[in-house]
């Protein structure tokens, strides 16, 4: 079952073969898969519902499980393999990436210290290598203060025709619902449910890249909940093309009048703005003609169902109609939108209270540590900063890791260390620690920090 | 004053000179001296007093050296004025000795006649060309940090000097207008003495004996010292510095006719300063300004403000904020780098020696509003997509800027709030957007 969705090197990655291939391997895969059981449904006695208990069956073993195939996921479980041990990774979307592609943040930043010098290598660089040689797949690199762009599309390609070569074990739309704990308390795997229904799958280590901690939350480790801007990014066409007609959207601002010019009598607004929307949106993408929109959104709980639909509705009606509002300006009449984001822009849900709380005051002061697993570069008004490997093992619930947005940092910390390229460096050191236990037959609070910071080095990872 | 004739006149005057840089730089820990050091002035002090309908302390130093100047003819200029001192001596190096200027008539009364009617109307017309203010000018030169602001802080005492080298001490003698008050002061007392001491003369007959000795005859001997009869002049004493120029004081009409003159430019200049106000989008004054109409007149342009500021934000304006009245009265300009109008700062408002910027006390200053920031939808990164920055608020130290939602056009901005924003800046210089910031300190728009 193991080489389910490992092409095995038969196919030379990047021809269209490999896709095909993997068709051809899942299905295969899918044969060992258990039958799915009649189990007894929920029952309703008045208004009270109950699921009768009942055994899941076992989808797959493993040595490290990564829930969530996002970019910290994607990065712990590729790392991991790379160090021999048996990988599996689960993503509850139809295409790996999370927010980075499903979420359309295209731009990585923050990759840069104050003085832009690049200081995330490792994985990060490696996707961006990657995509160096993808036509259309990445601009602006090695431009700092200029942060790189890519295509989401070339990124989707891009990971899974790595998952195809790497041997890592997937399963794609399948969500993480459930830790699996053992009678002393460590986390011996999770629970998925799926089109296949409710199923399990054992591991040694797990690694909770699920960015709302959801795996960790559920083995009972403690954390703290945070409200944040949720928003929807959007792509639109044809917004560059606007953008170089001579004269258009080139209007001086310093030739503005004062918004309250000729208003004295209605009274002074009370907020000092001038709302007038002319088109210079969005970032542009390595796709011409077509810039990313950025949208920080209303303070929405991303734990709360009913407040996620409704931001999925809003957003959604509201960047539509955003966009017709461009179309109605002269000049951007061609302004279409491409997409909205498959995915919610949910910044931060859970924070891990973990070994090691990484905090604002020490991230300002420029602390160093002595697990230190890499760097964020300078973001805002936040230098660029060492972050440790405490942060990524919860204080009490054993043979968990995180990654990714829900890593135990203060708020204003994790404001930072949510971003993609902070993503990847928590992931890859996530991943390696993960099969350090495995070959140490350790507990991931007992890593060889030393061996870590080698391993990471040797996979090309900057730790300062 | 027997120790005082003892003494050479320059020793004096070098001391002076040394001291009015003292308190000019200020040398001493007393951060107002400079505008002490101005108040001395007779012609900033009245004129100020009138315009501002308010007194200072300073005043007392100011009626110290009226009085003397009204019992020693232009004392003030023979032995204290630092300017008078430094065009003295480029006159001595100069290119031109002779007298030519006798011919000229005394402006420098009119000058201060035409000023202080003005300030009688709120707008003292030509206060700016107090010499005290033009010295002091160029000591804001460590604060310019553009060529415009270096040659404005530097103009007015450039252009005596250089003038005074080439065409001789025209300046002085017939221009400056705190010569013309000291001249007026002491012809006045004379007068006044002539009509109390001999009750029978008429008091223009007794105006005009004394008016016949000029005032000026020395510093133009200063001239002729170099010419061909040095050893005569020289021996000429110091009080006669200034005999046989002052040729009479002026009739009753023309004091008439300059001081309506000043009145009437005042009222257009106020009437065209509250015009200007109206129509301005970046025009920003200093914490303390008085309203713009009465600004430009208000402002000598000594350039303490600019010298005081530690963020370095105040210009001299090159007329381009507010036109030429303004002509290089000082403006905020947010133009550099993390550099605002500090919260724990005050010191700008308590070194103008005029009242053109009300000295404000810190819990005042932090009340007081420069201007407003208005946030450009058009250029903001956040509601444009392109960042995801709040660098503004972060930065804003009243906490009147925070990112809101706005459910109708489904955009997040900076919301400003303008009861708590007192324009000083502090978002303007860390927006990122260049070369235009998104959310820019707008003038103060009256509601």
């Amino acid at each position: 079952m193991r080489r389910s969705l490992a092409a095995g090197g038969l196919f030379a990655a990047g021809s269209l073969m490999p896709v095909s291939s993997a068709f051809a391997n899942q299905a295969g895969a899918h044969e060992g898969t258990p039958e799915r059981e009649t189990k007894p449904p929920a029952r309703v006695v008045g208004r009270k519902v109950t699921q009768p208990e009942r055994e899941l069956p076992v989808l797959h073993e493993t040595s490290v499980l990564v829930v969530g195939g996002g970019p910290a996921g994607t990065a712990a479980a590729f790392s991991a393999k790379r160090l021999g041990v048996d990988v599996t990774l689960v993503e509850r979307y139809g295409y790996l990436g999370g927010l980075a592609t499903g979420g359309l943040v295209l731009g990585i930043f923050p990759l840069y210290d104050r003085k832009n010098k690049q200081v995330i290598y490792g994985f990060a660089e490696e996707l961006m290598k990657k995509l160096d040689v993808t036509k259309f797949g990445i601009i602006d690199r090695n431009k700092a203060p200029i942060y790189p762009t890519f295509d989401a599309e070339a990124m989707k390609y891009l990971l899974a025709s790595m998952v195809l070569d790497s041997g890592v074990t997937a399963y794609l739309d399948c969500w993480g619902v459930d830790a699996i704990v053992d009678g002393r308390g460590g986390v011996r795997g999770a629970v998925f449910e799926s089109k296949s229904g409710r199923q399990a799958i054992l591991a040694d280590i797990v690694i909770d890249c699920t960015g709302d901690g959801d795996i960790y939350a559920a083995a009972g480790a403690a954390f703290e909940k945070v409200e944040t801007n949720i928003g929807l990014v959007s792509r639109i066409g044809n917004i560059d093309m606007v953008d170089m007609m001579p004269g258009r959207g080139s209007e001086d601002p310093n030739s503005r009048q004062h918004p309250m010019v000729g208003k004295v009598g209605e009274g002074r607004p009370s907020e000092g703005r001038v709302s007038d929307f002319n088109g210079h949106a969005g970032n542009p993408t390595p796709a011409p003609h077509v810039n990313w929109l950025n949208m920080k959104g209303p303070l929405g709980d991303a734990l709360d169902v009913a407040n996620l639909t409704e931001l999925e509705l809003k957003l959604r009606m509201g960047t539509w109609s955003n966009v017709q509002k461009l179309q109605h300006r002269k000049g951007n009449e061609q302004v279409y939108l491409t997409e909205t984001a498959p995915q919610l822009g949910v910044r931060l849900s859970r924070l891990l209270d973990g070994v090691k709380k990484l905090s604002n005051q020490e991230i300002r002061g420029g602390a160093k540590f002595k697990d230190v697993i890499g760097y964020s570069g300078a973001y805002a008004l936040a230098p660029e900063f060492q972050i440790p490997y405490g942060s990524l093992v919860p204080a009490k619930v054993e043979n968990v890791l995180a990654a990714g947005r829900c890593i135990s940092a203060e708020f204003e910390v994790a404001d930072i260390t949510r971003l993609i390229p902070v993503c990847w460096v928590t992931g890859q050191a996530a991943g390696i620690a993960a099969a350090l236990c495995i070959q140490d037959k350790c507990k991931p609070r007992n890593v060889n920090v030393a061996k870590l910071q080698n391993l990471l080095h040797q996979q090309g990872a900057y730790l300062g | 004053m027997t120790f005082f004739r003892r003494v050479p006149r320059w020793v004096i005057q070098l001391t002076c000179f040394v001291g009015a840089i003292v308190l000019a730089w200020p040398l001493v820990p007393w951060k107002i001296a400079p505008r002490f050091f101005q108040e001395i002035s007779p012609f900033v002090s009245v004129s100020s007093i009138i315009a501002t309908r308010s007194i200072g302390v300073g005043a007392v130093l100011a009626l110290v050296v009226a009085i003397a100047s009204s019992f020693k003819k232009r004392w003030f200029c023979l032995y204290l004025c630092p300017t008078g001192f430094l065009l003295e001596n480029s006159s001595r190096f100069g290119m031109r000795k002779n007298r030519w200027w006798g011919k000229c008539p005394p402006v420098g009364r009119y000058v201060a006649i035409l000023t202080i009617a003005g300030a009688i109307v709120g707008y003292p017309v030509l206060l700016w060309m107090d010499p005290l203010c033009i010295f002091t000018s160029p000591f804001a030169l460590n604060k310019a940090t553009n060529p415009y602001s270096v040659i404005l802080v530097i103009l007015g005492l450039g252009v005596l000097v250089g003038a005074t080298f080439v065409i001789g001490m025209l300046w002085c003698v017939r221009i400056c207008p705190l010569s013309g008050l000291q001249d007026m002061l002491y012809l006045s007392r004379k007068a006044l003495w002539a009509k109390l001491t001999s009750g029978a003369a008429s008091p223009k007959a007794a105006g005009r004996a004394a008016v016949t000795e000029s005032s000026n005859a020395q510093l133009v001997n200063i001239a002729a010292a170099r010419a061909p009869k040095p050893q005569a002049a020289r021996k000429e004493p110091a009080n006669r510095l200034f005999a046989k120029s002052t040729r009479k004081f002026s009739s009753a009409r023309r004091v008439f006719f300059a001081g309506g003159a000043g009145a009437l430019l005042a009222l257009i200049a106020r009437r065209a300063g509250a015009a200007r106000y109206r129509k301005a989008n970046t025009l920003l004054r200093p914490p303390g300004a008085v309203p713009e109409d009465r600004f430009a007149g208000l402002c000598i342009r000594c350039n303490n403000c600019t010298h005081a500021c530690p963020s370095k934000i105040i210009h001299p304006d090159t007329g381009h904020e507010a036109g030429l009245a303004g002509f290089g009265a000082p403006v905020i300009k947010y133009d550099r780098d993390y550099q605002y109008c500090l919260e724990t700062c005050n010191a700008c408002s308590q070194v103008c020696p005029t009242g053109a910027l009300t000295a404000l006390a810190m819990p005042e200053k932090k009340k007081y509003v420069i201007g407003e920031a208005i946030v450009d939808d058009n250029l903001c990164l956040l509601v444009l997509g392109k960042k995801e920055c709040d660098a503004c608020e972060l930065a804003c130290p009243y906490d009147a800027i925070k990112i809101k939602w706005d459910e109708d056009q489904f955009i997040s901005y900076p919301g400003i709030d303008l009861n708590k924003c007192n324009g000083c800046g502090a978002c303007q210089v860390v927006c990122p957007v260049n070369p235009t910031k998104a959310i820019r300190v707008w003038t103060l728009k009256p509601s």
